[in-house]
């Protein structure tokens, strides 16, 4: 069981992950629809994976993802991201991104990329 | 493995690659002074400096690794410091003589001398040019760390050079090669590829990886296929044994399948370890890329080294990957760059092959049988070898555009020298060229274009004074018509002296028809003759009288026609006609007495019988045939080469019109065999030179035909 903090501006998106994520028995312990709210409930909750979206209004996942890291050098972030990202991707990974699930995702392939890390 | 065998590839490589890079260097230098300045190229020379000198540091060229190195410095202060009053043209003019300098020592490599060339002055000019830079404007306190971390750089590089003996020594222990498979539509499978680099490198030295370009992310689609399909494969040095490697590795997300092999140095090695499924090919490849990994690992090394942020590694991978998308045949895979001799040996066996094909089908023991299935096969077979010599040949073809690249250079220096100002519009450099061809033309070029730039376009004032905008302009032009390529070197300059050239003509006693009878075509056609020219004054380009005569020379060697023609004032255009093969000719056989001649089909116009009637004899009894009202001279070949035959009649025989450079001749031959495709061999070079014998080949039955040259047979 892993504690998640499920981050993207689309109210639809959290709801179809934190269903998944549920009920392959992980808790979802926080949302934020941006970066900045993103980066305040890391503080706070200390979740063990964050699912992060890429583009988002006010702070972006990139962004967040730096200060995430920055704030905790082990914060394990994977990026949900859409085709043609490959450069905001690769950004992400450079800020210290562990990894990405490209939309649209299966559910399978999320589980895997939680469990892995 | 001994010294010489494994050198070579490696030295072949380096030169391949340098010239390359060199040629790009000269196109963004020349674009740089367009723009006047080196706002958009000033990474990419930048990133080429780097990697000649990377690349040459470990060949052990010293003087090529310390001048490209001194030009990276310059260019470094220039990116980095951004100094103002630049003189943009001075800089280039320094830079250009340095690729010059390593280009030359690059091409006494690849005709296997020592690159024994001094830089020292360059690179002391180089060095002083940027100190003076410096001190004019005033560097800041930062420069001088730069160039000292940047001088520590160089020395990193040396340690690095790999010599075939003593194979590249990385300080970490263990090197492994792993396969990385991700699930199937997982999505962005070369930003994946690029994770796995990202997260190696914090605990290995990577070597390099395959697909390659996988840093920059933008759109390369293909490489998530191959990473898809065949895994992303990856060598790099570490101290972790393989369980930790494994157990790493094993943490990437969405992975399928990992495979890791611990590997040795040697190139052997990493061969024999690849996973079996891997071909020949993929091998080939394999050996390429070793190198050119090699090269790029040393750049991001080097580039690590410098401490800088690893922005500005990034940045320098990033560009790593478009700029060798350029360099098409070494950054994309599935290209690999063959030695043009095996090229050459290949056409030569289909050659054989399309006549053996011929020795079969048409073989004379066959002759009245009833052989459906034969039939059948044989077409078959027919069609195959039609196809293997479509695809053979379509792997000779080059595109004309490094040819015509080149004359940027020679257009801007010549223009410099001569105080003009030109531009050159180049059009249709894609066109493609068989390989042997392009070599051959490339000369005539040059000198065409010299010729257009020096007698050819006015001095600007005088231009001005003529109404004509005061650059002058030359257009290098190539397109596809039918079976042909054509060349086109136009320029807007003042044109042929028709009469200048009819002076030294009438002096040359080349007019053999009153003057007055004579075409301006064939007026401008005399600057073909040897010996012609009208420039009074020799410069340093051209005007020495030899030259003209010589392209068409060149040109008609590769079985090409040059035209030529001209407006006062308005300008003049050379066009050459290409054939887009030599080695593979439609041809028409004929009969006289027991030999059989070809005729290239493209030159002939018609063919028919006549009576004796139609023949009129001139008072030097020259024959000639009226046809549609106008009058033709016959040629009979039987009398042209002495050959006893049966057919002296007229009646009796078969007259072919053929037609070169729009003179027209009949020529007269006992019978038509037929059309068929005929693979052209030089004639062998105990046998003199014929005059209107262009070459020879087999025929189906191995009995020899000539070649007529219809060229060398109008004239």
């Amino acid at each position: 069981m892993k504690r998640i903090l499920v981050v993207d501006d689309a109210g639809f998106m959290r709801a179809s992950l934190k269903m998944m994520l549920e009920r392959n028995g992980h808790q979802v312990v926080g949302e934020a629809e941006n970066g900045l709210v993103a980066v305040t409930k890391y503080k706070e909750i200390r979740p063990d994976i964050v699912t992060m979206d890429i583009t988002m209004p006010v702070c972006d996942g990139i962004k967040a993802v730096k200060m995430i890291k920055e704030f905790d050098p082990d914060a394990k972030v994977i990026m949900i991201s859409s085709m043609g990202q490959e450069c905001f991707v690769r950004d992400a990974i450079l800020a210290g991104a562990k990894g990405f699930i490209v939309k649209p995702f299966k559910e399978d392939y999320v589980i895997q990329a939680i469990e892995k890390l | 493995m001994t010294d010489n065998v494994s050198r070579e590839p490696m030295l072949d490589m380096f030169i391949f690659e340098t010239l390359q890079l060199l040629d790009q260097l000269e196109q963004s230098l020349i674009n740089s002074e367009k723009e006047s300045g080196f706002e958009s190229s000033i990474d990419e020379i930048f990133r080429i400096m780097h990697t000649i000198k990377g690349s040459a540091a470990m060949m052990l060229f010293d003087d090529i690794s310390k001048l490209a190195h001194s030009i990276e410095d310059l260019f470094f202060y220039l990116r980095e410091e951004k100094p103002e009053n630049v003189n943009s043209t001075e800089i280039i003019d320094i830079v250009l003589n340095g690729v010059d300098f390593i280009k030359n020592e690059t091409v006494k490599l690849e005709n296997g001398q020592e690159p024994d060339g001094d830089a020292s002055d360059l690179i002391k000019e180089i060095r002083d040019y940027l100190g003076n830079l410096k001190s004019i404007n005033n560097a800041g306190s930062d420069s001088p760390d730069s160039e000292s971390s940047h001088t520590l750089e160089v020395e990193k590089d040396q340690k690095y050079y790999i010599s075939s003996n003593k194979a590249a020594s990385t300080p970490k222990s263990h090197k492994y090669e792993a396969v990385l498979k991700f699930e199937e539509q997982c999505g962005m499978e070369n930003i994946r590829a690029f994770s796995v680099i990202h997260d190696l490198k914090e605990i290995a030295d990577v070597n390099y990886f395959y697909p390659e370009d996988v840093i920059d992310g933008g759109g390369k689609s293909e490489n998530s296929e191959i990473i898809q399909k065949d895994g992303f494969r990856v060598v790099f040095s570490t101290d972790l044994g393989l369980d930790e490697v494994k157990e790493r590795l094993s943490h990437t997300i969405l992975l399928k399948s990992l495979d890791v092999y611990v590997i040795n140095e040697d190139l052997e090695d990493i061969m024999g370890d690849m996973p079996d499924t891997r071909e020949t090919e993929l091998k080939e490849q394999e050996l390429k890329m070793d190198g050119k990994a090699n090269v790029l690992n040393d750049s991001s090394q080097a580039s690590e080294q410098n401490e800088h942020s690893s922005g500005r590694q990034l940045s320098n991978e990033k560009k790593t990957g478009p700029s060798a998308d350029n360099t098409a045949s070494s950054s994309k895979q599935s290209v690999i760059s063959v030695n043009i001799a095996k090229l050459d040996k290949l056409m030569d066996l289909v050659g054989e092959i399309v006549i053996s094909e011929a020795m079969v089908t048409q073989n004379p023991d066959l002759e009245g049988l009833q052989l459906d299935n034969f039939h059948k096969a044989a077409r078959q077979l027919n069609k195959l070898t039609n196809e293997l010599q479509d695809v053979v040949m379509s792997i000779r073809m080059v595109p004309l555009s490094m040819t015509f690249q080149k004359m940027n250079r020679i257009v801007r220096d010549m223009g410099k020298k001569l105080n003009k100002s030109i531009e050159l519009e180049i059009i249709g450099e894609e066109t493609e060229v068989d390989k042997n061809i392009i070599e051959r033309i490339s000369d005539p070029l040059i000198h065409l274009i010299r010729n257009a730039v020096d007698h050819g376009l006015e001095d600007p004032d005088e231009r001005v004074a003529k109404g004509k905008p005061p650059a002058g302009k030359i257009t290098l032009e190539a397109k596809n018509a039918g079976g042909d390529v054509w060349i086109f070197v136009k320029d807007d300059g003042r044109g042929l002296d028709r009469e200048k050239i009819l002076k030294k003509a009438r002096e040359a006693g080349l007019i053999h028809k009153p003057e007055n009878e004579l075409t301006d075509k064939e007026i401008y056609s005399f600057i073909f003759t040897p010996g012609f020219s009208t420039k009074e004054n020799v410069t340093e380009f051209s005007g020495r009288g030899v030259g003209m005569d010589i392209v068409s020379n060149n040109i008609s060697m590769v079985g090409g026609t040059i035209f030529v023609d001209s407006v006062p004032d308005n300008g003049t255009t050379i066009s050459i006609k290409l054939p887009l093969t030599l080695a593979i000719i439609n041809g028409m056989s004929i009969k006289v007495g027991k030999s059989r001649y070809t005729i290239p089909t493209i030159s002939i116009k018609e063919s028919f019988k006549v009576k004796n009637e139609a023949v009129i004899t001139d008072s030097e009894g020259n024959e000639m045939i009226m046809v549609r009202g106008e009058v033709y001279p016959v040629l009979r070949l039987h009398k042209f080469y002495k050959i006893n035959t049966e057919v002296t009649n007229i009646n009796d025989g078969i007259i072919v019109m053929v037609e070169s450079d729009s003179r027209v001749i009949c020529i007269f031959a006992d019978e038509l065999l037929g059309e068929q495709q005929v693979v052209v061999k030089a004639l062998p070079k105990y046998i003199k030179k014929v005059k209107g014998i262009g070459g020879c080949t087999l025929l189906g039955d191995g009995s020899i035909s000539l070649i007529l040259d219809v060229a060398g047979l109008v004239s």
